[in-house]
C-alpha cells in the first residue's frame, strides 16, 4: 500500500508535465500508468499498460473522433481508518467508485455507470468516464481492478458506460452484482424483463409512427418537440442490450455474477469474501407481490396493448365502411353540429397518452433497483439506486432494515434528487444528522423538478455535508475534494 | 301522419322497447344475449335526441359524422329499434341511447325526483376517439366512447384485431353515464382531497352497471339454472366489461363485483389507493350485502321445492323455481340498486369517504323501512365491516349510532309561500307532458368546451346558475343563506362566514312512498365553505368544508352531514372532524406524490394542479377505464 501511495504521488506530478496534445495523449497514458506502478516490477506492468493501451486506441478509433487524455486520478485512502467514496460527474446519470482500504490492496466496488443521453456531462461523454475510472482503477501492476461491480438497474442512466465493452474487456473484475431480475434463469425475472422492454419498444415505434404521421400533416413544432421529449425519456427504458451484454458476458478474471438479493432472507446480510472487512445489506427489491406489481408498467397489459394498436396502426382505422361517412361539412343535422371548440377538444382526447406510459415504464424499471447497504465499520454507505415507494416502503417496515437504515452515514440520493426516489418518511424521522450525501445530476430546464429543491433543503438542513456533482453552489462544504467535470470525492471514518 | 281524428288518437305508449346487447358484443354472439330492455317513452329527434340525452355521432380520429338514427321511424319502430350489430353505426346510438336512459330512470325512481342535467343534455359520443378507453368530460358535458382494435397476441374469444367498440358495451355505457350523474349530484366528487373520492365515483358507477344485470330477466333464469342459484359464481352478471378485459389482453373481464377468493380482506382497504382497484372494495362489500339478503330471501323457496330439506337435488332446476328464484333475485338487486342511489341525499357535498357512504345508506334506508324487514341493512353494516371501511366518529357499528346526526333544538327551516310553491310544481314535474318539458330543455344550450375549464380550475369557474339543483328564487337562496349562517357552528360550517362565504349548491323537496304506504316528503338542501388561499398546498385542490342538511316539510332538521373546515369558535365534535381532514388531506397529497413518478418529468403548471388533474377523468390514466 506504501508503495502504491508515494507512486501515485509520482503520478499526479507526471500528469501535471503531460502534454495535452492528441497525438501525446495515447503515450502518457502508459507513461503515468507506468510511472504509477513504481520500482516494483515495472517491467510486467508496463507490458500490461501498453496492452491496455492499445487495446483503448484500437477500440476506440471505430467510435471515431480525437482521444482526449485520460490522467488517471488515483484512488488512495489518507489511511486505514477511511473509506473513500468518489461520485464520477457522468451528467444525468450515476457512477460511484467506493475504495474499502486494505492491507494488502485496496478493494473497489464500482456502483453504476452510465448518463441518460439527453442530459451528459458538458465536457466529457460517457466513454470518456468510463475510460477514465478504467484509469483510476488501474493498479501498481498496470491492471485495472474493480473487486465488485454493481449494476443498480438496467437503466441507460446507470449503464450506458458499459456500452462499449472494449473499455472494459481488461478490466479485472472478481463479482458482478445485479438485482433479481436480472437473472437469465429466473421465469419471474424474465417476464417482467420482456413486459418492460417490449412495451419501451412498443412505445417508440409508437411515438415515430405518431411523429411521422404529424411530420408530415404539418402539426405544429410544439407537438414534435413534446413527442421527441417523451421519447428521450423512454430511451431511457430500451433494453440496453449492449450494456448489459457488458455486465452479464464481460470484463475479464471470469467474474462470478450475483442476482440479488437472494430468496432467502436470512442470506440477504453477507460479508462477501472478496470485500474483507464488508458486511453487506441487500434491502431491494423485495420479491413480495406488491413491490412485483410496482415493476410491471402498471395495468402493464392494458398498456402493452394501446401501444401495440398504436404501432400497428400507421394507416388510418375507419371502423365502419365508407357509406356510412358524412364529412363535417356536409353533415346536415344543425342540431346535432358540434360547436368548433367542441370538434377540437373530441380531436385531442386520444392523444397524449405516451406521457403517462413512458413514465409508468421509467418508475417500472427503476422499482427493479438494487438497494443495498454496505457496513463497514462504523461507516453505514446506502446505495439505494432509483429505489421507487414500494422498495423504499418495505425497507423502512422491515425489522432488520429499519435499525440499519437509521445508521446511516452516507447517502446516495436516489434518483439524481427527484421527490420520489426519497421518501419525506426517510429523512425526516429515519435519518440522523450525522450523515453526507451525494447527488448525482444535472439540472435541466425540461426537467424542472429533478432535482427536488425541497428535498436538497430539507437533507441540508440536517448535514452540510450534501453535494451535487453538477456544482451549483460556488464551494462544497468541508471534506469534500472536487476535480472540476470530472468528480467530487470524500472519506468517511470507519 | 296526415290528418288525424281527435277522437281516435292513441295517447303515446309509456314506454319505448328497444335492442341492446345485454353485455357486449362478445357475449352477445349467443342469442340470448341480444335483448330488449324497455325505457321511458319520450319524443326522440334523430341522434337520437330526447329531453336530457342527445346522441352525436362525431368521430374525433376521422373528423367525420355518422348519419344518426331516427328511432320515430316506423320501419325501426315496429322492430322494437335496429337489430344488434357491429357494423351499423346507427345501432350504437340506439344502444347507447338506451342504456344511458335506463341508468337515468334508475337514478329518478330511487331519488324520487326528476335528475336534469342543469347545463343542457347530456352529450353521448359512441365513437369520439381512438384508444381503448371511455370517460366522461365535464367540460362537455359529454360520454366519451373510445374504439380499438382487440389485443393481436392475446385478444380471448375475440378476432385478433378486430375492432371493439366501448360503446356497445353495457357495462362500460351504465359506468360512464354514472359518473355524469354523480358529478350532476355532487360536483366536488371530482376533487381528490382523500383516497375514497375518487374511489367512490369508479366503485359506485360500477354498483350502478353491476346491479342493472339484473333486470335481465332471461338472463337472469339462465344463470340461475346453470349456477344453481349461486349468484356469486363467476359468470357474466357479476363481471363487468368481458369483452374490454379480453380484447386489452388481460385474460379476463375487467372487473368482478366478487373478491377472487370470494373472502372479504380488511388489509384491501387499508392499502389499495388506485380508484378502480379501491372502489371495487366497495362493490364487493355491496355485492355481498345483497347476496346475503337475497339468500335468506329464498330460503324458503327452496325449502317448499325440496320438501323442506333445503338440499336442491342433482339436475336441473324446476323451472317455475328458477322463475320465482329470479323474481327475488331482480327484486332485491333492485331493492340494493334504489338504496345505494337513494342514499346520494344523505351524503355530505365534499370529501365523502366510504364510511359517509355507509351512513348515508343506513339513514336513507332507515327513514324509508325502519324495521328492516329482510336484514338488508344489517347485512350491509357486516359486510362493510369485514371489508375493514368504518365510518368517522362513530362510536359502535350499532344501527342507531351509524344514523348521520340528529342536531337537537336546531332553529328549523322556515317554510314560506314561495318554498309552497316549489314544492307543488315538483310533485307536478313527473305527470306534465313531456313535449312541455322537451321545450324547456330545448331552450338550455349545451355547453361550448372552454379550454379554461379544463383539469384544475374547473371548480372555481363554474357559473353561479349551475350552483343551484333547481332554478331557485333569489328569495329562497337568500334565506337558506341566511339560515346557514345563523346557524353555523351547529351545522359544521365555520361561522367566520365573512371570510369563508356559505354557498348554496342545491336546494330540492324529495317525495318517496314508504313500504306501508306513506308519502314522505323530505327538504334536502347543501351548503359548502372554501379555504381557497391554502390550494396550492393540495396540489390544486381547495380545502372544501360543506354540509348536507335534510329537513321533514314541516322544516324541522332532521339530519346534518358535515365536513366542517378547521375553525377554533365549534362546539363538540366537529372541531375534531375538521383536524381529522385536514391531517387526512395533507397525509393524502403526501401519500400521491411519493408513488407519482410523473411528478419529476412534470411542468411547473401542472405539478401546482397535481392533485385536481388526478381527476380529470380524460386521457392521463388511460387504458384502465375511466
Amino acid at each position: 500500500m506504501s508503495t502504491n501511495e508515494t507512486s501515485a504521488a509520482k503520478a499526479t506530478t507526471a500528469n501535471k508535465t503531460t502534454p495535452n496534445s492528441a497525438s501525446f495523449k495515447m503515450s502518457a497514458a502508459k507513461k503515468s500508468a507506468a510511472k504509477k506502478s513504481g520500482s516494483k516490477k515495472s517491467g510486467a506492468k508496463k507490458t500490461g499498460a501498453k496492452k491496455t493501451g492499445a487495446k483503448k486506441g484500437g477500440s476506440k478509433k471505430p467510435s471515431g473522433g480525437a482521444k482526449p487524455p485520460v490522467t488517471p486520478h488515483p484512488l488512495k485512502v489518507s489511511d486505514r481508518k477511511h473509506v473513500k467514496i468518489r461520485m464520477y460527474n457522468v451528467g444525468f446519470g450515476d457512477a460511484f467508485l467506493l475504495v474499502v482500504p486494505h492491507k494488502e490492496r485496496d478493494r473497489k466496488v464500482l456502483v453504476d455507470c452510465g448518463v441518460h443521453s439527453s442530459g451528459p456531462n458538458v465536457k466529457h461523454s460517457i466513454s470518456e468516464m468510463a475510460r477514465q475510472i478504467v484509469a483510476d482503477v488501474t493498479e501498481t501492476d498496470g491492471v485495472p481492478r474493480i473487486d465488485v461491480v454493481i449494476c443498480t438497474h438496467r437503466h441507460q442512466d446507470h449503464v450506458s458506460g458499459f456500452r462499449d465493452s472494449s473499455i472494459w474487456e481488461t478490466v479485472e473484475v472478481a463479482e458482478v452484482w445485479m438485482p433479481w431480475t436480472e437473472d437469465p434463469k429466473d421465469p419471474e425475472a424474465r417476464r417482467i424483463r420482456e413486459t418492460q422492454s417490449k412495451t419501451a419498444k412498443h412505445l417508440t415505434a409508437a411515438l415515430s409512427a405518431k411523429q411521422k404521421r404529424l411530420g408530415a400533416s404539418g402539426a405544429n413544432a410544439r407537438q414534435l418537440a413534446a413527442l421527441a421529449e417523451i421519447k428521450e425519456l423512454v430511451d431511457n427504458s430500451l433494453t440496453n442490450a449492449e450494456a448489459m451484454f457488458t455486465l452479464h458476458e464481460g470484463f475479464t478474471g471470469d467474474p462470478r455474477r450475483r442476482y440479488l438479493p437472494y430468496k432467502t432472507h436470512s442470506r440477504n446480510s453477507f460479508k462477501p469474501r472478496v470485500l474483507p472487512g464488508v458486511t453487506v445489506h441487500l434491502m431491494g427489491p423485495s420479491r413480495d407481490f406488491e413491490v412485483i406489481r410496482d415493476m410491471d408498467p402498471p395495468k402493464g397489459k392494458s398498456y402493452l396493448r394501446l401501444m401495440d394498436a398504436a404501432a400497428a396502426t400507421d394507416e388510418q382505422h375507419t371502423p365502419f365502411h365508407s357509406n356510412w361517412w358524412i364529412k363535417i361539412s356536409e353533415f346536415n343535422f344543425p342540431e346535432l353540429r358540434l360547436a368548433p371548440a367542441d370538434v377540437e377538444r373530441i380531436k385531442d382526447v386520444g392523444e397524449g397518452q405516451e406521457l403517462a406510459v413512458a413514465v409508468a415504464l421509467e418508475k417500472a424499471v427503476n422499482g427493479t433497483s438494487l438497494m443495498i447497504m454496505f457496513q463497514i465499520g462504523k461507516a453505514y454507505l446506502l446505495f439505494p439506486g432509483d429505489a421507487q415507494w414500494g422498495t423504499w416502503n418495505a425497507a423502512l417496515n422491515h425489522p432488520d432494515w429499519r435499525p440499519l437504515l437509521e445508521r446511516t452515514t452516507f447517502y446516495k440520493i436516489g434518483h439524481h434528487g427527484s421527490h420520489n426516489a426519497t421518501p419525506v418518511e426517510f429523512v425526516e424521522e429515519v435519518l440522523g444528522k450525522d450523515f453526507s450525501a451525494m447527488a448525482s445530476t444535472r439540472h435541466m430546464a425540461k426537467w424542472k423538478f429533478i432535482p427536488k429543491t425541497e428535498l436538497m433543503e430539507a437533507l441540508r438542513k440536517k448535514s452540510k455535508s450534501v453535494v451535487r456533482s453538477d456544482k451549483p453552489d460556488p464551494t462544497d462544504p468541508p471534506g469534500f475534494k472536487r476535480e472540476p467535470d470530472l468528480f467530487v470525492e470524500t472519506e468517511l471514518k470507519i | 301522419m296526415a290528418k288525424k281524428n281527435l277522437n281516435y288518437v292513441q295517447p303515446p305508449p309509456a314506454r319505448r322497447p328497444l335492442k341492446i346487447y345485454a353485455f357486449d358484443p362478445m357475449l352477445g354472439r349467443t342469442p340470448e344475449n341480444r335483448i330488449t330492455i324497455d325505457i321511458p317513452n319520450e319524443r326522440l329527434a334523430p341522434g337520437p335526441q330526447g329531453e336530457r340525452v342527445e346522441v352525436i355521432d362525431f368521430d374525433g380520429a376521422n373528423q367525420f359524422y355518422y348519419p344518426p338514427v331516427n328511432l320515430e321511424d316506423p320501419a325501426i319502430l315496429m322492430q322494437n329499434g335496429l337489430e344488434p350489430t357491429e357494423s351499423d353505426p346507427r345501432f350504437h346510438q340506439q344502444m347507447v341511447y338506451a342504456v344511458a336512459m335506463k341508468v337515468i330512470e334508475n337514478f329518478d325512481i330511487a331519488l324520487g325526483r326528476r335528475i336534469n342535467f342543469t347545463r343542457g343534455r347530456l352529450r353521448l359520443f359512441p365513437h369520439a376517439f381512438q384508444g381503448a378507453n371511455a370517460f366522461y368530460d365535464r367540460s362537455l358535458l359529454g360520454v366519451l366512447f373510445g374504439y380499438f382494435r382487440a389485443d393481436k397476441i392475446d385478444p380471448g374469444p375475440n378476432l385478433p384485431g378486430q375492432t371493439v367498440f366501448t360503446c356497445l358495451s353495457h357495462d362500460i355505457i351504465a359506468h360512464e353515464v354514472t359518473h355524469a350523474l354523480v358529478d350532476r349530484l355532487r360536483r366536488f366528487f371530482m376533487e381528490p382531497s382523500n383516497h375514497d373520492v375518487s374511489a367512490f365515483h369508479e366503485g359506485f358507477s360500477d354498483i350502478v352497471a353491476i346491479f342493472q344485470h339484473f333486470s335481465f330477466p332471461a338472463i337472469l333464469r339462465r344463470v340461475i339454472q346453470e349456477t344453481r342459484g349461486d349468484l356469486r359464481s363467476p359468470t357474466e352478471m357479476i363481471n363487468l366489461a368481458c369483452e374490454f378485459g379480453y380484447a386489452t389482453g388481460a385474460g379476463q373481464a375487467l372487473r368482478s363485483a366478487v373478491e377472487p377468493d370470494a373472502k372479504p380482506d380488511p388489509k384491501l382497504y387499508q392499502t389499495i389507493t388506485e380508484p378502480h382497484e379501491r372502489g371495487a372494495i366497495l362493490v364487493a362489500a355491496v355485492f355481498d350485502a345483497f347476496f346475503t339478503t337475497y339468500q335468506r330471501r329464498i330460503q324458503d323457496l327452496i325449502r317448499i321445492a325440496t320438501g323442506g330439506t333445503g338440499r336442491l337435488p342433482e339436475g336441473d332446476l324446476h323451472p317455475d323455481l328458477v322463475n320465482r328464484i329470479a323474481a327475488e333475485a331482480t327484486r332485491t338487486s333492485q331493492t340494493v340498486l334504489t338504496m345505494c342511489i337513494r342514499a346520494f341525499d344523505y351524503l355530505p357535498p365534499v370529501d365523502v369517504t366510504f364510511g359517509d357512504y355507509l351512513r348515508a345508506l343506513v339513514t336513507a334506508d332507515f327513514e324509508l323501512n325502519p324495521t328492516d324487514d329482510y336484514g338488508l341493512r344489517a347485512a350491509m353494516i357486516e359486510s362493510f365491516r369485514s371489508r375493514g371501511i368504518y365510518a368517522d366518529n362513530v362510536s359502535s357499528l350499532a344501527e342507531d349510532s351509524l344514523l348521520l346526526t340528529r342536531p337537537h333544538g336546531l332553529e328549523p327551516i322556515h317554510i314560506e309561500r314561495n318554498l309552497a310553491m316549489l314544492l307543488m310544481e315538483k310533485t307536478q314535474e313527473f305527470s306534465r307532458a313531456p313535449s312541455a318539458l322537451r321545450k324547456e330543455a330545448a331552450m338550455k344550450k349545451s355547453p361550448t368546451f372552454k379550454p379554461s375549464a379544463q383539469v384544475g380550475g374547473f371548480a372555481e369557474a363554474a357559473p353561479a346558475e349551475e350552483a343551484f339543483e333547481i332554478g331557485l328564487g333569489g328569495a329562497i337562496s337568500g334565506m337558506l343563506t341566511g339560515y346557514a349562517r345563523r346557524n353555523a357552528a351547529d351545522l359544521g360550517l365555520n361561522p367566520n362566514t365573512t371570510k369563508y362565504p356559505v354557498r348554496v349548491l342545491g336546494f330540492h323537496p324529495v317525495f318517496r312512498i314508504s313500504p306501508r304506504g306513506q308519502l314522505l316528503v323530505e327538504l334536502v338542501a347543501q351548503f359548502s365553505q372554501r379555504d381557497g388561499e391554502r390550494r396550492d398546498e393540495f396540489g390544486g385542490v381547495s380545502l372544501r368544508g360543506g354540509t348536507t342538511l335534510v329537513a321533514a316539510a314541516d322544516g324541522t332538521v332532521r339530519y346534518v352531514a358535515a365536513k366542517p373546515l378547521p375553525s377554533k369558535d365549534y362546539k363538540g365534535p366537529w372541531k375534531r372532524e375538521a383536524e381529522l381532514r385536514e391531517r387526512r388531506q395533507t397525509g393524502f397529497v403526501r401519500e400521491c406524490d411519493r408513488n407519482d413518478a410523473a411528478l419529476a418529468w412534470t411542468s411547473e403548471g401542472n405539478y401546482k394542479r397535481r392533485i385536481a388533474a388526478s381527476m380529470n377523468f380524460s386521457a392521463i390514466h388511460s387504458g384502465v377505464l375511466r
